[in-house]
């Protein structure tokens, strides 16, 4: 069992990137603390270029901490490795494979496992994102959100603790992009996964979300916190985005987000100001 | 563009003055062929019209009748092998080296801060000017043709390698590294698989290279080999053999060319 107070702890988190030698570093995030439970389905939402991106880098190994720390069950995460799945916006499945040899690399540095397992365990989460029947395609042959689909089942096949997508769906079109948002959901209902989703789309957010982290313009501070469910009765259903308490709660979102990206705009135009 | 029945059907003229049109299979290769033959033409009108005198432009048909005479008479094909196999054993050694040194100066920051400055140097020297140093270093034997032929490869690909090391995703990378992997199996089923296609595409852009180079090494002091033929017979004045020798490098290029294309097409079908 379990002997930590909290699945995920980002503790008092802070990241400065390096620029040319001489220039001031660039502040990304600023002291953002937040607890995380197993089985939570976290949404990250703030203007682009606040450093979502970044924290959730962090939080997979792939990005050091300037200052504070992440603990995923108890330990402190000092790297990449296979508890932290990520799927990415674009480049997330690899072209030289095949579908089925796609998933399956989730399982390739695996000793605990056998061949016919992994075989059927990569199976089984091409079937459980509706992929089955395109083991043999390559990845160039199936469409875009067929794509993040495949790299959704590489990444849960491998077995991972939590779940981090980087905007996964923002390259699709409107209706595919919906379709993959239920998709998304119903997959969860079966795995019970943690998860921490990027977007910048408000009702991306509140439609996947128990939880919603606002996040302001750089350096990224929590300015919001929301659950859901106080606003809505949370559905794995596209009408779910009709109902006027789905209304509210994004147009309250909505104007958040832009104050935030007002400011982002402020300090782009006068750099003094970001100071 | 054409659709892709369009690509396969026999002869299809939509698409040839379109910008970036498509062009069909049948109708590339007559192309090819059409380019050929009035270059062909176009030579025996010049070589015919005694425009130009016979030891300057010997007609085709006599580089033909050179071409045969050195096979049959002269065991030139006994030269073409001798080449052949310099340039076969110094692209293999520098090759050998320059995929792997190329990926790990991609990989670790120390490999590429202290190597890339030297071998962008080195890939510099024209080849022409080392040959002195290499016969002063390494006499006149195989060694040292070899050697001119790999300093002319090695320094060039290396970087390209390098160059299509970088280029790899640094996404695929990544996800590698979230499930599990070690940065030994990152190299081995990420870098090495998504930068194949431009390596082997590095790897027969310098092997044209290295069929320049080895005429260059043949020319001094070697026994045999198609560029000792090229030598000889200019310094005899038999033109014809001349572009007869030059004649058979090109073809043994673009052969080699097209055999590497054609295992680029079959080992990457993906891309298609
Ligand atoms: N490796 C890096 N080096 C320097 N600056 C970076 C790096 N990665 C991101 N940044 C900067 O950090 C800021 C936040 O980026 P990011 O986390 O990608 O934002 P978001 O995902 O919210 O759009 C941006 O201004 C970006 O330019
Ligand atoms: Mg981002």
């Amino acid at each position: 069992m379990a002997f930590y107070d909290h699945f995920l702890q980002i503790d008092h988190l802070s990241k400065w990137f390096a620029t040319e030698h001489g220039k001031e570093p660039i502040h990304v995030i600023d002291d953002v603390s937040m607890t995380i439970e197993g089985g939570d389905f976290v949404v990250f939402v703030g203007p682009s270029g606040c450093g979502k991106t970044t924290l959730m880098r962090i939080v997979a190994g792939l990005e050091t901490t300037s200052e504070g720390r992440i603990v995923l069950e108890g330990e402190e995460v000092k790297g990449p490795d296979r508890k932290k799945g990520v799927v990415f916006q674009s480049y997330s499945s690899f072209p030289w494979l095949t579908v089925f040899e796609n998933a399956r690399f989730g399982l390739k540095f695996r000793d605990d496992v056998t061949k016919n397992e992994k075989d059927g365990i990569a199976r089984h989460y091409l079937e459980l994102v509706g992929l089955a029947g395109f083991e043999d395609f390559y990845v160039n042959r199936i469409s875009g959100g067929m794509r993040q689909r495949l790299a959704i089942a590489r990444t849960l096949a491998a077995g991972p603790d939590i779940l981090l997508m980087d905007e996964p769906f923002g390259a699709l079109d409107a209706q595919n992009r919906e379709f993959l948002q239920v998709q998304l959901l119903e997959i969860r209902a079966k795995e019970r996964k943690t998860i921490i989703f990027v977007t910048h789309d408000v009702e991306e957010a509140i439609f996947l979300a128990e939880r919603i982290f606002v996040f302001s313009a750089r350096p990224a501070k929590i300015i919001e916190e929301i659950t859901v469910s106080d606003h809505l009765v949370r559905e794995a259903s596209l009408e779910l985005k009709e109902t006027e308490a789905f209304f509210k709660l994004r147009n309250h979102l909505m104007a958040v987000c832009r104050a935030q990206a007002q400011r982002t705009e402020a300090m782009i135009m006068s750099p003094n100001a970001a100071r | 563009m054409l659709s892709e029945r369009d690509k396969k059907g026999r002869f299809e003229w939509k698409g040839l003055f379109t910008f970036r049109g498509g062009i069909s299979r049948p109708m590339e290769l007559s192309l090819a062929v059409a380019s050929f033959t009035i270059l062909l033409v176009f030579w025996i009108a010049l070589a015919e019209s005694g425009l130009i005198r016979e030891a300057y432009l010997p007609s085709p048909i006599r580089v033909a009748i050179a071409m045969y005479t050195l096979f049959a008479e002269f065991n030139f094909i006994k030269d073409v092998y001798i080449s052949i196999l310099r340039v076969m054993i110094a692209f293999t050694i520098a090759a050998l080296m320059a995929i792997p040194l190329g990926i790990l100066m991609n990989t670790y920051r120390i490999i590429g801060a202290t190597h890339e400055p030297v071998m962008d140097l080195i890939r510099y020297l024209p080849v022409p000017a080392l040959v002195p140093l290499t016969v002063i270093w390494l006499g006149i034997g195989e060694t040292s043709k070899i050697a001119l032929l790999w300093m002319g490869t090695f320094f060039q690909l290396v970087l390209l390698i390098a160059d299509a090391a970088r280029r790899v995703p640094g996404e695929y990378v990544e996800i590698c590294y979230t499930l599990g992997a070690k940065t030994r199996h990152v190299l081995r089923w990420i870098i090495l698989p998504a930068m194949a296609p431009t390596m082997v595409d590095n790897l027969r852009i310098t092997l044209g290279w290295c069929w320049s180079y080895v005429i260059i090494a043949e020319i001094v002091a070697a026994n045999e080999g198609i560029g000792h033929v090229i030598w000889i017979s200019r310094r005899f004045g038999k033109m014809p053999e001349v572009m007869a020798g030059v004649l058979a490098i090109g073809f043994i290029g673009l052969a080699s060319d097209q055999l590497i294309r054609y295992f680029h097409r079959r080992a990457f079908r993906y891309l298609e």
